[in-house]
Parts: C-alpha cells; sequence; structure tokens
C-alpha cells in the first residue's frame, strides 16, 4: 500500500510538474495519454471488423468495461459497505449531536473498526472517468457527424495510411443511422438506466433519502432517454452497452437489489429478512450458493444493525448461523473469511 | 461570404444573412422564416451547441437573389433587394457545404448523400427539383460545395470519390476515387480539376474525363479547404498546419518558395489571394499575409485575432474579410494586413 501511494504521490508530482511548467495541458495530456490511442485503436477495430463502426463501438465499450471491472467491482463494494454503515453512523450523530467535536473521531473510529475506507468507492470511480470520457469523446468524434466533429478528428487520428483510409467510418449499422438519435435506442437506454438505477437503489429507512432515490430513479432514465434521442446513436449505443455490463456487475455485486420482488413474509408484514454482513466491510465478497457476491444490504423494515460491540465487529451480529461456503471453481474450500487485525 | 456589387453578404453561425457595406456599414438582416417540422430542427454537436439552422456555407447571389443553404436541410431563395422568401425547398439532411448557381439551377450537396438541383426561378413558395436532372446519389455525405464549369458540376462525397456530373441531365461523366474522403470545393482552371482528400494528398484531374493529372504526397494531413491559383501555381492548405505551393503543370512545390509556409495552427478556412499576397488563416485565428512569388511574409506581423476562424476567407478589390468565431466580421487591407474596420453581427 505505501509502495501505490508513493507511486500516485510521484505521478502526481510529475503531472504538477508538467502543468505548471507549461510543457503540456491538462487537454493535451488527456488527448496524448488516453483520448487518441483509444480513438485510433477503435478506427483499427473499424478496420477488422468489416468496416463496421457500430461492431467496433460495441468491441471497444466491452474491452474498456472488462478492463476496469476491477475498479467498478471496488467501487460497488465500497459504496455498499458505505450504505451498511449508515445506520451506525446516524446512531453516533444522534449521541453526539451537540458534541460535534467528538463526533468526526467517533465517526473516523467507526469505519477504522469495520475496516472502511470513505473515499473507497469515490477513488475508483476517479480513476475511471477519464476512461469513461475517452470513450465517449472517442465514439463521438470517431462518427464526425458535424463538420467540427470530423475537423477535431483530423486532430486525433496518427498518419498512419490504414487509420486514415477508414475516415469517416462508416455510420451504419443494423438499420441504424450511428449519426443520428433514434427513438428505438433512446427508449432502451433509458430503459437500462431504469434498470440500474433499481437495482443500485438500497433500501433506505429514512424517507427523505427514498424519496431523492425514487426521483433518481425516474430522472436519470428519463435525462438519459432524452440526450440519447438528440446525439447520435452511435452514443446511445455505448451508453446501452455500459448500462447494460453495469447492470450484470452489479448482479454479480448485490443481485437484482431493489429489483427483486419483496418477499412473501415482508409482504405479510412479517419479520425482516436478516442479510449476513461481510467479514470485511471493505469490499471483499464472499461467495454463496447463488454464486452471487454477498454484501450485506440493510433490510428495509430493521430500521438499523446491532449496535457494535466487541473488538471485531460485523454490521449484523444477530445474523443467524453462518451458512456453510459452498464455494466453487478454483476457490472452492480455499476461501477463507478475512478478518481485520490490529 | 458572398458578394454582388459593393454588398457583402455574411452568414451567421445562428443562421441569418446580414447584409453589409464596404465600408462596414449594416444595410439589413435576414433571417430564416420560424416554422416547425423538417429535419434536424434541434440538433446537439459535441460540445452541446445547438446547431438548428447553422449556415455552413457562403450564402451566393445571382440575378438579383440571394440563395442560402442552412444545417437545417433547407434552401432558401431570398429577394436581395426587398428581401422576402420567394422559395424554400427541405432537402430532409442536414447541409453542411454551400450551393453553386449556373444556368438557372441552384445546385446543392446535402448529408443523405445526394446532390440536388433545384430550379432557381421556381415561383412563389415552394422550391421544385430541375427536370430532367433527378438527385444524384452517392455513398455518404456530402459537404462538399459544388463548383459548375463548361456544363458539368464537379463535387466532392465523403464516400471518398469526385464526381463530375452533366449540369443538365445529372448523368455521371466520371468519378474519381481517392483514397480519403473530400470535403472541398474543387477547383477548376484552364480544364483542371484541382482537389485535396482526406488520404493528404492533393490532386489534378483532366476536368472532361477525370484521368489523373498529377498526384500531389507530401502533405502529413488531410486537405479540408478550397485551393486557390495564381499565374500557375495552385496554393493548397492542408491540416498539417502548412500551405504548399504547387506547380500546376508539374504537380512539384513551387520553384519559387523555399519550403511549404509554416502557419503553427491548423488550416480550416480557405485562403483568398489579394494583391499578390496569399492570406491565410489558422483555426486558432491567425492570419498570415504571404508573398505568392516567394513564399515569405509579406507583411510587418502577422494577424492575431484571438478568436477562432472556420469560415472560408473572403476578398473582393483589395479587401479580404474574416468572418470570426466571436461573430464578428472584419476587414482588412490585403497587402499591408491593416485593419479597416470590424463590426459585430450580433445586436
Amino acid at each position: 500500500m505505501p509502495k501505490t501511494r508513493n507511486i500516485v504521490f510521484l505521478l502526481l508530482l510529475v503531472l504538477v510538474f508538467l502543468f505548471a511548467g507549461g510543457i503540456v495541458s491538462p487537454v493535451e495530456l488527456f488527448d496524448i495519454v488516453i483520448l487518441q490511442p483509444m480513438l485510433n485503436f477503435l478506427v483499427l477495430l473499424t478496420k477488422v471488423f468489416f468496416g463496421s463502426f457500430g461492431l467496433a463501438i460495441i468491441i471497444l465499450t466491452i474491452l474498456v468495461r472488462v478492463l476496469t471491472i476491477p475498479l467498478t467491482l471496488k467501487q460497488m463494494r465500497s459504496s455498499r459497505a458505505m450504505q451498511e454503515l449508515q445506520p451506525k453512523i446516524k446512531e453516533l450523530q444522534k449521541k453526539y449531536a451537540k458534541n460535534k467535536e467528538k463526533l468526526a473521531p467517533e465517526i473516523q473510529k467507526l469505519y477504522k473498526e469495520y475496516g472502511v475506507n470513505p473515499f473507497g468507492c469515490a477513488m475508483p470511480m476517479l480513476a475511471q472517468f477519464p476512461i469513461w470520457i475517452g470513450l465517449y469523446q472517442s465514439v463521438i468524434q470517431g462518427l464526425g457527424y458535424a463538420p467540427e466533429n470530423l475537423f477535431g478528428l483530423s486532430k486525433q487520428l496518427y498518419s498512419w495510411s490504414v487509420i486514415q483510409e477508414q475516415v469517416p467510418l462508416d455510420s451504419h449499422f443494423l438499420g441504424l443511422d450511428l449519426g443520428s438519435g433514434n427513438l428505438i435506442m433512446a427508449i432502451l437506454v433509458a430503459v437500462s438506466m431504469w434498470v440500474l438505477q433499481k437495482m443500485s437503489a438500497s433500501p433506505s429507512a429514512d424517507p427523505s433519502q427514498q424519496s431523492m432515490q425514487r426521483m433518481l430513479l425516474w430522472i436519470m432514465p428519463l435525462m438519459f432517454g432524452f440526450l440519447a434521442l438528440s446525439f447520435p446513436s452511435g452514443l446511445s449505443l455505448y451508453w446501452l452497452l455500459t448500462n447494460i455490463i453495469t447492470v450484470l456487475i452489479q448482479y454479480r455485486v448485490s443481485g437484482w437489489g431493489s429489483l427483486q420482488k419483496p418477499s412473501l413474509a415482508a409482504l405479510k408484514g412479517g419479520p425482516p429478512r436478516q442479510v449476513k454482513a461481510p467479514e470485511n466491510i471493505t469490499g471483499d465478497s464472499r461467495d454463496t450458493d447463488d454464486g452471487k457476491d454477498q454484501v450485506a444490504s440493510q433490510p428495509e423494515e430493521s430500521g438499523g444493525v446491532a449496535a457494535a460491540g466487541g473488538e471485531k465487529k460485523s454490521v449484523d451480529k444477530e445474523a443467524g448461523p453462518r451458512r456453510k461456503k459452498v464455494g466453487h471453481g478454483k476457490h472452492r474450500g480455499k476461501r477463507k473469511v478475512r478478518r481485520r487485525s490490529n | 461570404m458572398g458578394s454582388e456589387g459593393e454588398t457583402l453578404f455574411v452568414g451567421t453561425m445562428d443562421g441569418r444573412v446580414i447584409a453589409v457595406n464596404a465600408g462596414g456599414g449594416t444595410l439589413w438582416t435576414w433571417e430564416p422564416p420560424a416554422e416547425s417540422g423538417g429535419s434536424s430542427i434541434i440538433a446537439c454537436g459535441g460540445g452541446g451547441q445547438f446547431r438548428a439552422g447553422m449556415l455552413y456555407g457562403s450564402p451566393v447571389v445571382s440575378d438579383g437573389v440571394l440563395y442560402v443553404s442552412s444545417y437545417n436541410g433547407r434552401v432558401y431563395a431570398i429577394d436581395a433587394e426587398k428581401r422576402y422568401d420567394i422559395w424554400k425547398y427541405d432537402t430532409g439532411s442536414p447541409i453542411a457545404g454551400g450551393v453553386a448557381v449556373a444556368n438557372s439551377t441552384v445546385f446543392v450537396g446535402s448529408s443523405d448523400g445526394r446532390l440536388y438541383a433545384l430550379e432557381a426561378n421556381a415561383t412563389m413558395g415552394k422550391g421544385s427539383l430541375k427536370q430532367g436532372f433527378e438527385p444524384f446519389q452517392t455513398g455518404d455525405k456530402i459537404w462538399s460545395t459544388p463548383a459548375v464549369q463548361d456544363g458539368i458540376v464537379y463535387f466532392g462525397s465523403l464516400d471518398q470519390k469526385l464526381y463530375a456530373l452533366d449540369s443538365i441531365t445529372g448523368e455521371l461523366i466520371w468519378e474519381f476515387p481517392a483514397a480519403g474522403a473530400i470535403t472541398s470545393t474543387p477547383l477548376i482552371v484552364d480544364g483542371v480539376v484541382y482537389i485535396g482528400a482526406f488520404d493528404s494528398k492533393f490532386y489534378a484531374l483532366d476536368a472532361y474525363t477525370g484521368d489523373e493529372k498529377w498526384v500531389f504526397e507530401e502533405a502529413d494531413n488531410w486537405f479540408w479547404s478550397k485551393a486557390v491559383y495564381a499565374n500557375g501555381t495552385v496554393y493548397a492548405c492542408s491540416l498539417d498546419q502548412r500551405v504548399y505551393a504547387i506547380d500546376a503543370e508539374s504537380g512539384n512545390l513551387a520553384s519559387g518558395w523555399v519550403e511549404p509556409f509554416d502557419a503553427g495552427g491548423d488550416l480550416k478556412s480557405a485562403p483568398v489571394i489579394v494583391d499578390n499576397v496569399l492570406v491565410v488563416a489558422t483555426e486558432k485565428g491567425k492570419l498570415f499575409g504571404i508573398d505568392i512569388k516567394t513564399g515569405k511574409s509579406r507583411w510587418p506581423d502577422s494577424i492575431d485575432l484571438e478568436v477562432n476562424v472556420l469560415s472560408p476567407l473572403f476578398a473582393s478589390g483589395d479587401t479580404f474579410y474574416v468572418n470570426a468565431q466571436d461573430n464578428r466580421i472584419y476587414a482588412f487591407e490585403g497587402a499591408t494586413g491593416r485593419q479597416n474596420w470590424s463590426i459585430p453581427l450580433s445586436e
């Protein structure tokens, strides 16, 4: 870990030197390091896949998303872990409502106890941003659907004839004009976004949070649907694919989430289903019977997790007896429940 | 930009045409009629900008009628004096080039890949296709402004071909396959068509047969804009930031120039020649006056407008005009580079 930190620090130092010295601007650096390799690779893929830009978008999106899976997983798991701690944080906030000075160290202590890094979900997401923007820009610029876009493309393409000859890229794919908005694609983008929002929404007892989630559940799909209608459908193809892949990853991490129908017991007002907490809440997942990563989720009706107690804590100590591990694949019988040790 | 007599007609990025006199006074402004329907009423660009009705192509005046092609897919014919709309025609797809007018016919290419021939003298209201000339379909968008000479209409397409059609019947006379898309307007001089393409090559073709006369291969990036010609030399700007002076006969670099002129910025705007000075503008708004014989700077200094310049330059008499992205038009003396005036194109 310290080694990684050193590398990041060194990298930041180099960047500061480059920017401050006027050697290269952030935009130029982004173009050279991310956009140009990605865009030129996209054009090459178009050449390889029979001149089909649509197919190239699909392949590149899958490739990039697959390569960034570790970061995505880390972000999702950290995010879940943070959600799990919210009731405990609320308790602390209540407890130290009149003593704000003590609140911060107590929350830090809580994070430490459960091995949660509050920046754990932000850092992987931030690290992926330049890649997503690069991919988005590659699709937009590759399409060159308006003169200024095509003009911009001339600055980003390598001078290799194999690449230059591909321009302009064929914008027709499966009956779609990738350079124009398309209603069906817009609907698909909106629906996939709704599914993703629904899956990733965490059950909450907090009415304000619930209301916010309900709002986002509709606003995000509508917004992306509208954008997909206005922007070239090549971009919609990228959004749709990204959503589908994220849905798959989300399913792997936390199952169907709020998409799942509530249990009969829950509908009848029976006791809430207790979901076991992970041993290491930072995102180390455990395989379960259904093959999905099991990260504790907060039952809607429970209103909170068990109070912390003891030296090592899991989020719900009151959960039933631990399920027998039914590992599979190469991890069968080898995976250990990791505990943090001080 | 276009002109008739002392009046300049300037197309703006918000779809208006402004008539300006030689002294820099605004005479009148034309706006496209507000209406619903049609193509591309709303389209967001890469930068999120609103692109409805932008005018990429230069307005053309012929016989007192102003012809304007708009990115909303329509071609408008406007009475240049009384300023009323005579007719409009909807191609149904964005138009990124300008129009060419010859023999009572308006030629325009559209993003649907078709070259349209419209009746210039259509009656009030709706424009019509020229009888006997079916829209000619190419393999990709047409962003090039057509050029007409000796009964032949020439235009490039993003399908990487240059086409020559009979201007009356629309029949294909010849087509020339380049190895890159073509967006620039063909330059036709003495039976030779000069055109640059996205394959970084500049071609000279026989105007009647399409046979290749020579090909210039020293550029490192695309040719985007129309070339200009003077005294046996063709001047072409490449997106490799250099201006090439090419001998029209041999296709070699002109002997008077020691080397291509390095403008230090992308050259998207078409250059002009005023008083033996070749004027070029970089995308970032730097203007250079180059001696056409020696390739050396003619002005004491280059001019830095500090604003993007993407539209073609326009020359009339001893003056050249720049339609810049700050929504202003600038007038300069060609020989010295001295600024005559500049006016805003918006209120």
